[in-house]
């Protein structure tokens, strides 16, 4: 219609403002307002705002709300309750209202708001322990504007969550539990650690022999130490004296026999000089019986390029300790001048060349007149090294040109032996182990030996199936123009006799110049029931003085098993 | 049509066993819908109301003072007095002519945006459930003296012959018609459920 109808109330709703009451208007009809304004020079209509009214309705606010805790449960929630407003006739459905709720932890800004939809009731879970809260309600019509927010309700959350215990139980519970986890770590890689923080001082040991030891052959080792028949039973008992015995190895041979044998390299190590490795103590002490004796074993396995010379300056150089060694040890005799001659001292634990060594004693101008070694091999223990040397007894003290004798420790299974520098000869039986002791003697000074013979070394080439070892000479010394030549030749042959226990050294030396250098030792070898014998034939002096002759002399124990051979430089043929 | 269908059914049915229930049922999904049609008028209208430039929405507020629909020849309360005297049928009629004439006349409201496009289904289920209405809560003696309410008044069809700027005040009159429309079907028939709800508290 085109009626219009002024404002009838100015004033009601405030400034500038036009209040049409209820009954000025009605629902569903769009009315059009404008604003004019009047003065003197004429009017202006303000832009026609179109309007229904009912879509501009706006409520009141919701009544009556409150608030409650509700603790049905452990948990408690919230529990919003309100009433519309008391204009707005939703009863009879004329006016549908939809309500929104809005809820404030006390000292926070932040309101957290929900809406309600056309409920009356409003839950609000999980509020804080102990918390204050601040609850409003607004409502609108479907098509209206929201009303304003209601006045706050309080409320008041009781302390249903022991925060601040539950929190220092979690995180006792969590730190023991941490607790446990690293000490289980700790005890895991305790031994690493103390690895790390404390490193392990190197204790002792012995290069060479140590190796062999850790790889578990201790027992062979200890066991080759051992004579099984020892202390020996038999009735000769003083022969077995001996009261130390010192073997040498040269360093030279050690370096060499590094890639032989282990045991040989066991053996080798223990007589070589003292390094940080091995156990010094040894060397010194006169009264240790080492285990480890080092024999010139790998005299055997040397090759034959070994020059006698670089050997002996080798040997030269452990002269200065061995000196000290063998004074103080055995008294040993070691001539300042050894060119040509090794002292040699072995360590041997037991005697079982006592006959041997007790004959140099008995005997002292032979056996004064250097030490001998002995090549012992024992047969009881087939990878054992036990090669020791018997010395003559500590009455050798006086300076004799240099004497040893060598023992060539060897193995059970017959290997090649190469000529040595020295003059070692190796004799080994296949079933018996032979000690082949050489005895170089050289010419000692200031000691009447006019029936002492430097030795030479014979060494075995190589044994035959029929327990025939064929010996080698080897020229040891430079100014022994007989040993050298005798390198040339082509050594006996060493036949075992099984009935009488005896090897048999047969020479077949070719050479003129072996007649110059008679051999004239003579090798025997005596089996004893108990025991080895091992004795230094005084008869190779026989032979002319001033030769040097390798006594060998081989002892051949077939009832232990365990032989002493000494061999015998250029023997006859026996 | 199915749901028209299925509500047929349902409540031939169910008038014997549970009038009431079903009733309410009923109403609620006629409620429902009609408030979802409503809101539609509303989106369609404030999309038209913004597609305008401003020069031709103060002219169309001038000079839209008619203020007459085509449905105005329907006579419906306009206040909650007027409606409240009103009969739960007599509410139920009237929103059945005033959804039956927006649905002859929908072919002028459809077209252009999608929300236009669904007004002729969503009207004709409306009409369908309305008249289950009408018949759930009809008593047989009252149907012959309602066929003048029933009288069914052709859409005038003014909209054809119109000049562009004629045919943009029409389409708007038009929109605002039909928001007007759908929200007083709305009203009656929350008004009418509410009457009949044995709830004291029917809004919802």
């Amino acid at each position: 219609s085109e009626t219009v109808y002024e404002c009838p109330d100015y004033k009601t709703a405030g400034e500038n403002s036009c209040f049409f009451s209820k009954n000025d208007t009605s629902i569903w009809v769009n009315y059009n307002i404008t604003v004019v304004a009047t003065n003197v020079l004429g009017r202006t209509f303000s832009d026609p705002v179109d309007i229904d009214v009912v879509y501009i309705v706006m409520p009141n606010p919701p009544e009556e709300v409150r608030v409650s805790v509700t603790q049905k449960t452990d948990w408690p929630f919230l529990r919003v309750s309100w009433e519309p407003p008391k204009k707005a006739d939703t009863r009879s459905g004329w006016i549908t209202l939809i309500y929104e709720v809005r809820i404030q932890l006390e000292n926070e800004d932040e309101w957290e708001v929900h809406p309600a939809g056309q409920q009356k009731v409003f839950n609000i879970f999980s509020p804080r322990s102990g918390g204050t809260y601040q609850v409003q309600v607004r409502c609108k019509p479907d098509h209206g504007f929201w009303s304003e927010w209601s006045p706050s309700t309080y409320v008041k959350v009781p302390d249903y969550f022991p925060r601040e215990k539950s929190m220092w139980i979690l995180i006792v519970v969590f730190s023991a539990f941490i607790f446990f986890i690293f000490s289980w770590l700790i005890y895991m890689n305790i031994y690493s650690l103390k690895h790390c923080l404390l490193p392990p001082v190197p204790g002792p040991k012995i290069k060479g022999f140590d190796k062999q030891l850790k790889n578990g052959k201790s027992e062979d080792i200890f066991s080759s130490l051992v004579v099984s028949d020892f202390p020996p039973t038999t009735s000769n008992y003083e022969d077995f004296l001996v009261e130390y015995l010192e073997v040498y190895v040269p360093e030279e041979r050690e370096l060499i026999m590094e890639d032989s044998k282990e045991l040989q390299d066991s053996l080798k190590s223990e007589n070589s000089t003292c390094d940080n490795d091995s156990g010094r103590g040894s060397c010194d002490s006169h009264t240790l019986l080492i285990d480890k004796g080092g024999c010139d074993k790998e005299d055997g396995l040397q090759s034959d390029q070994e020059g006698s010379q670089p050997e002996m300056d080798s040997k030269r150089h452990e002269e200065a300790p061995e000196e000290e060694l063998l004074e103080y040890s055995h008294g040993n005799v070691h001539s300042p001048d050894i060119s040509s001659e090794k002292v040699k001292s072995w360590p041997s634990l037991f005697s079982p060349l006592p006959q041997y060594s007790l004959s140099p004693v008995n005997q002292p101008s032979p056996p004064e007149m250097g030490k001998q070694h002995c090549l012992s091999d024992s047969l009881f223990a087939p990878d054992a090294l036990s090669s020791y040397c018997t010395q003559p007894g500590p009455s050798t003290k006086t300076d004799f040109r240099s004497n040893y004798w060598e023992c060539n420790f060897n193995h059970k299974q017959s290997h090649p032996l190469h000529p040595q520098t020295a003059a070692h000869e190796h004799l080994q039986a296949q079933n018996d182990t032979i000690m082949a002791c050489v005895e170089h003697i050289g010419a000692p000074l200031g000691v009447h030996v006019p029936n002492v013979r430097p030795t030479e070394y014979v060494e075995v080439q190589r044994v035959s199936d029929e327990n025939m070892v064929l010996l080698h000479p080897v020229s040891s010394g430079q100014e022994n123009s007989c040993t050298m030549r005798r390198q040339i030749e082509d050594y006996s042959r060493v036949t075992l006799n099984n009935d009488k226990g005896l090897l048999l050294l047969q020479s077949e030396s070719m050479e003129e110049e072996m007649d110059m250098c008679p051999n004239e030792e003579e090798m025997v070898s005596r089996v004893t029931s108990n025991g080895y014998t091992a004795s230094i034939t005084p008869t190779s002096q026989k032979s002319a003085a001033g030769i040097n002759t390798s006594l060998p002399i081989l002892d051949e124990r077939a009832a232990s098993g365990y032989v002493d051979t000494t061999t015998m430089f250029g023997l006859p043929t026996y | 049509m199915d749901r028209a269908i299925l509500l047929l059914s349902v409540m031939c049915l169910g008038v014997s066993s549970q009038p009431n229930a079903d009733n309410q049922r009923l109403f609620s999904i006629a409620v429902s819908r009609v408030q979802h049609l409503h809101l539609l008028s509303q989106r369609i209208f404030s999309e038209f109301e913004s597609s305008l430039q401003m020069e031709e929405q103060r002219q169309l507020n001038k000079i839209f003072l008619q203020d007459f629909c085509n449905s105005d020849y329907i006579i419906s309360p306009i206040d909650k007095h007027e409606t409240q005297r009103s009969s739960v049928l007599n509410l139920l009629s009237i929103s059945y002519r005033l959804v039956e004439s927006w649905e002859s006349a929908s072919h002028s409201l459809s077209g252009g945006s999608a929300p236009r496009n669904q007004l002729l289904p969503r009207l004709s289920e409306l009409k369908t459930g309305i008249l289950l209405l009408i018949r759930a809560n009809q008593d047989p003696s009252e149907i012959i003296t309602d066929n003048s309410n029933f009288q069914f008044v052709p859409y005038e069809n003014n909209y054809h012959n119109l000049d562009d700027d004629e045919s943009l005040r029409k389409t708007y009159e038009l929109l605002a018609c039909f928001k007007k429309d759908m929200h007083k079907v709305e009203t009656y028939l929350t008004v009418a459920k509410c009457r009949l709800s044995p709830e004291a508290n029917c809004t919802l």
